[in-house]
């Protein structure tokens, strides 16, 4: 009876083999043939511009918080118009891990984490990226989200109350019922 | 008995007058109960309608009903309950309604992380935005350098104004509007008048108030590096927690003392430690006014101190142990040593070590009179808002000063003369005004009342009833720790070697001789007999600027040492950061990533005057005489050295009792015709904090400050040593007769508060 049974499963087994000749090979030979990458993919993170083209990151510090590897570091500023940017960004690439906290942690979508990956080098040093290396010229993933629209701080050329849902403001001297 | 209440079932300890809030608080059990608008220090309002808690009558007559906790009186056996259905509905109620109009900002909004509105947010389960309509929003105030607005994101809670009005007792600020328009700021715009108005920051639940310093140069607060330190801009030692990052100091805020700062600092405390970053601070070691190696300018130092041509200048502003490393080294080398830079001073820090029963601020508040002699504010500003809770306790309030400072504006104002005040003390004892009073309480300016005074005082008390109480204010941080050193004409002998040209050479720990310390006057007449001088300091100074070598110190924050407060308490402060920089492009950063990202930093610190110190004493070979002299002293002097985070250690009475000088100190007597000077401070001034950038724009203008009557426009004045013309600014209520003028031209003049001065007037029309 156990006989009978294991010669079953070794046909079975060599069917399942035999299935596959007629398919060609699924090997891809990466590097010379590109890869197909499925679209969550989570690649090197980079920072990325709203859709006016500003960087969109306000420096708020919670991706360097959050990540497990502690390899983001950067330093707040304030620029003219009173907009809060990252004076310095970088993100030790050493380190990362490619989970993806950092972007799923960003308030603005500034930090995403996209398609590249290979970027190997032979010192460590070399994969220290600045906000020069890691800041995209385009939108990510995101292709509408602007953060400062939604906020209610007021800027040079976006006053108080012309934020997405906001009223004008309020006369706060007034004893009117 | 321990008196308990219940919540949830749980006992929860109170004592009586606790309400169920604060007990719930005090007890660690905060989490049960969001709340807003309580604070320890300005109580219960009932504003907010977050802290609901259901309590269960005992009798059965009565129904459980839902009500506020930090307006209900804890009491025995108590039956409260917050999981229920109808408290947790409210709750979450509540927050939804205070969150209706919050704009979304905390990405850039700089409470973010010490935010108690998110906290409290988080901890009541609101998630999620239910209101889509739209926002009410505010149009912000420039409330000037310090404190940054946005009441966008406004709770009205009203912490601020019960703070700014009740508590620090300022009329510039308050609360306008109706119904859902209330605005907290000020009539107009302009900066916050209130010495106190930096704990605005701390006191307000959400982002309104945020620090503007701070703000400049942001570091979310779990990147913080923070330690326990002592505020070394006056001698009440408030305690802080510095924070910093990256190898820079980015901000200071109140750290819990029970008996001197339970929550508060003033405005100087948290400003002025800008003088850490300060672009002018000395970091480099400096020979004849150029940066130079380290070795080279100590080696430089070590050849004039070989010559034994040397004095040693120590100073209030720096810790014990410096002054002890310094009296060790000029002991090796028998140096004459002086730890205080004008024989007046030393006289003064005698008087002041030798006065017994200082009050804690704690018991400055309990007092029921309080007599206050001089500018205490500008002198040191929480034993004036000590003195302000006291007022608001009831207590009766005598204020006696040359002009209407803004203490005397909220007591019993007597105009009067600084060179009366020895005899006006003398009185007090017997004077009506205290009669009847269970705690008077004295406080005074320790430079306006001067040694004689300070004398008069320790005299008067000895007749006053047994619980009165005197505390004598100065604003450097360690006037008792100099005291130790300083022994009757230890300045005078150091003057006078200067002068017979047995010395040469003298190394200043952070010392401004040839600048704005008292005294500078001689010190400048002497100075052409120096062939160099040697200066460690923090801070740039005249002397600094003047010096053949320059050594630069590291700042408190970035050190540990101890400092002895105006009561005589220890108090030990801890280093909080190294003082460090990033290599700043991303080419060359092969060390320049921060260590907790994996690379390295490059220590910059200036190093420790201990450091220096022993540096000389290997390089003249006598470490091992030194090292053991130090030990000797230290023993002596402060036997236990207390912990950082540790309340302090009160000094030795019988210790403090050697300093009594039974003699009074003679005054200069002033005649009534006389014009006579008193000291003008104002409540940011101190030698650090004048690097203070930020606070500094806010300094009033300099000029001789009298009596509105004087019809002049600029007044020359002489002292012995020098002649000085300032603007007159005239004050209205000043005694007439009377100039107040700032320490800078007293060192100028070479005179004293209380000391006649000759003025001549001219009229510009
Ligand atoms: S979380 Fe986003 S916005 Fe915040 S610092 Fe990181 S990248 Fe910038
Ligand atoms: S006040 Fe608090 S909740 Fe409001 S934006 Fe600022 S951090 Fe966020
Ligand atoms: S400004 Fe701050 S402290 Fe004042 S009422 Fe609003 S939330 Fe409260
Ligand atoms: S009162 Fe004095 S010790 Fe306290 S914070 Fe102000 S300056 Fe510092
Ligand atoms: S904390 Fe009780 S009502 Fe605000």
């Amino acid at each position: 009876m156990s006989a009978y049974r294991g010669l079953v499963q070794l046909g079975l087994g060599l069917w399942t083999t035999l299935r596959q000749i007629g398919r060609g090979a699924s090997t891809v030979s990466y590097p010379e043939e590109a890869l197909k990458l499925p679209p969550r993919w989570r690649g090197r993170p980079v920072l990325t511009r709203d859709p006016d083209g500003d960087e969109r990151c306000v420096a708020c510090q919670l991706c360097s918080a959050v990540c497990p590897t502690r390899c983001i570091e950067l330093q707040a500023g304030e620029r003219e118009d009173e907009r809060r940017y990252p004076v310095s960004f970088r993100i030790n690439f050493s380190r990362c891990i490619y989970c993806g906290f950092c972007e799923e942690a960003c308030p603005t979508l500034a930090i995403q984490l996209l398609d590249a990956f290979a970027f190997s080098t032979e010192h460590h040093r070399d994969l220290i990226y600045e906000k020069e290396a890691l800041l995209i010229d385009g939108t990510g993933k995101h292709p509408h989200y602007n953060f400062y629209r939604h906020a209610g701080v007021a800027l040079h050329g976006k006053d108080k109350g012309q934020g997405s849902n906001e009223s004008p403001p309020v006369n706060g001297r007034s004893n009117l019922p | 008995m321990k008196r308990i209440f219940y919540l949830d079932g749980q006992p929860v300890p109170f004592t009586s007058g606790q309400n169920v809030l604060e007990a719930a608080i005090a007890a660690g059990m905060a989490r049960q109960i969001p709340y807003f608008c309580y604070h320890p220090a300005l109580g219960s309002l009932g504003a907010c309608r977050q802290c609901a808690v259901k309590i269960y009558p005992h009798d059965d007559k009565h129904p459980p009903r839902v009500t506020m906790a930090c307006l209900l009186p804890a009491s025995d056996h108590l039956q409260l309950a917050t999981v229920d259905q109808e408290v947790h509905t409210e709750h979450r109620k509540i927050i939804e309604l205070l969150m209706l109009n919050h704009p979304l900002d905390c990405p850039v909004c700089d409470e973010g992380g010490q935010c108690h509105l998110q906290d409290m947010t988080v901890q009541t389960g609101h998630a999620v935005r239910r209101y889509s309509g739209p926002k009410r929003t505010y149009r912000d105030q420039d409330l000037g350098p310090l404190v940054h607005q946005e009441m966008n994101r406004c709770i009205t809670c009203y912490r601020c104004v019960r703070f700014y009005q009740d508590t620090a007792q300022g009329d510039d600020f308050g609360v306008f509007g109706s119904r859902d328009r209330v605005y907290f700021g000020r009539l107009e715009d302009g900066p916050l008048e209130s010495p106190f108005s930096g704990n605005l920051v701390e006191v307000c639940p959400t982002g309104v108030f945020t620090d503007k310093v701070f703000r400049h140069d942001y570091a979310r607060v779990w990147d913080l590096q923070q330690g326990p330190s002592v505020c070394p801009h006056c001698a009440v030692g408030c305690n802080t927690l510095p924070g910093a990052r990256l190898g820079t100091l980015r901000r200071v805020r109140a750290r819990h003392h029970p008996e001197i700062n339970p929550h508060f600092l003033c405005d100087r405390g948290r400003y002025g430690f800008r003088y850490v970053t300060a672009a002018e601070r000395p970091v480099r070691a400096r020979l004849h006014g150029v940066h130079s190696r380290q070795d080279a300018v100590l080696r430089q130092v070590a050849t004039r101190l070989q010559e034994g041509r040397s004095g040693f200048l120590g100073s209030p502003r720096e810790d014990v142990q410096s002054n002890l490393a310094l009296f060790a080294l000029a002991d090796c080398l028998h140096a004459p040593f002086a730890a205080l830079s004008s024989p007046w001073m030393e006289a003064l820090a005698q008087q002041c070590m030798a006065l017994p029963q200082a009050p804690t601020l704690n018991d400055v508040e309990m007092a029921d009179h309080l007599i206050v002699l001089g500018d205490l504010g500008g002198v040191a500003p929480m034993a004036e808002l000590a003195a302000r809770q006291a007022l608001r306790h009831g207590a009766r309030l005598t204020v006696l000063a040359s002009r209407p400072t803004a203490l005397a504006e909220a007591g019993d104002y007597r105009p009067t003369r600084p060179s009366a005040l020895p005899d006006l003390v003398t009185g007090l004892a017997e004077d009506a005004c205290l009669q009847g009073s269970r705690r008077p309480v004295i406080l005074a300016a320790a430079e306006t009342l001067g040694p004689a005074g300070v004398h008069a005082l320790r005299k008067t008390l000895a007749r006053l009833p047994a619980n009165a109480r005197a505390g004598v204010f100065q604003n450097s941080p360690n006037l008792f720790g100099a005291a130790y050193f300083a022994a009757d004409g230890h300045t005078v002998r150091l003057q006078h070697a200067l002068r017979q040209r047995e010395i040469d050479h003298l190394l200043c720990l952070a010392a401004d001789p040839l600048g704005s310390d008292w005294g500078a006057g001689i010190w400048r007449s002497l100075a052409p007999g120096l062939q160099g001088v040697t200066v460690l300091d923090m801070v740039d100074t005249d002397t600094v600027r003047a010096a053949e070598t320059v050594l630069p110190m590291a700042a408190f924050p970035e050190r540990d040492g101890l400092f002895i407060n105006y009561e005589g308490r220890i108090q030990a402060f801890a280093p909080v950061y190294r003082r460090e920089a990033q290599v700043p492009s991303w080419q060359e950063n092969t060390r320049g990533f921060p260590a907790a990202a994996g690379g390295q930093m490059h220590p910059l610190g200036p190093p420790t005057p201990q450091y220096w110190l022993g540096r000389l004493a290997e390089l003249l070979d006598i470490v091992k005489p030194w090292q053991e002299r130090l030990t000797f002293y230290q023993r002596f002097l402060c036997p236990i050295a207390p912990r950082p985070d540790h309340p302090g250690i009160l000094l030795d009475d019988a210790l403090r009792a050697r300093f009594e000088i039974a003699a009074a100190p003679a005054a200069a007597p002033v005649g009534t015709e006389d014009w006579e000077l008193d000291l003008f401070r104002w409540h940011g001034g101190e030698a650090l904090a004048d690097a203070a950038a930020e606070l500094q724009s806010l300094a009033p203008s300099r000029g001789l400050r009298l009596n509105a009557d004087v019809d002049a426009s600029f007044a020359t004045l002489s002292g012995p040593c020098g002649r000085l013309r300032l603007p007159v600014l005239p004050i209205v209520g000043m005694v007439a007769g009377v100039a107040a003028l700032d320490q800078e031209g007293f060192a100028q003049l070479g005179l004293h508060p209380g000391e006649a001065v000759q003025i001549q007037w001219e009229t510009v029309s």
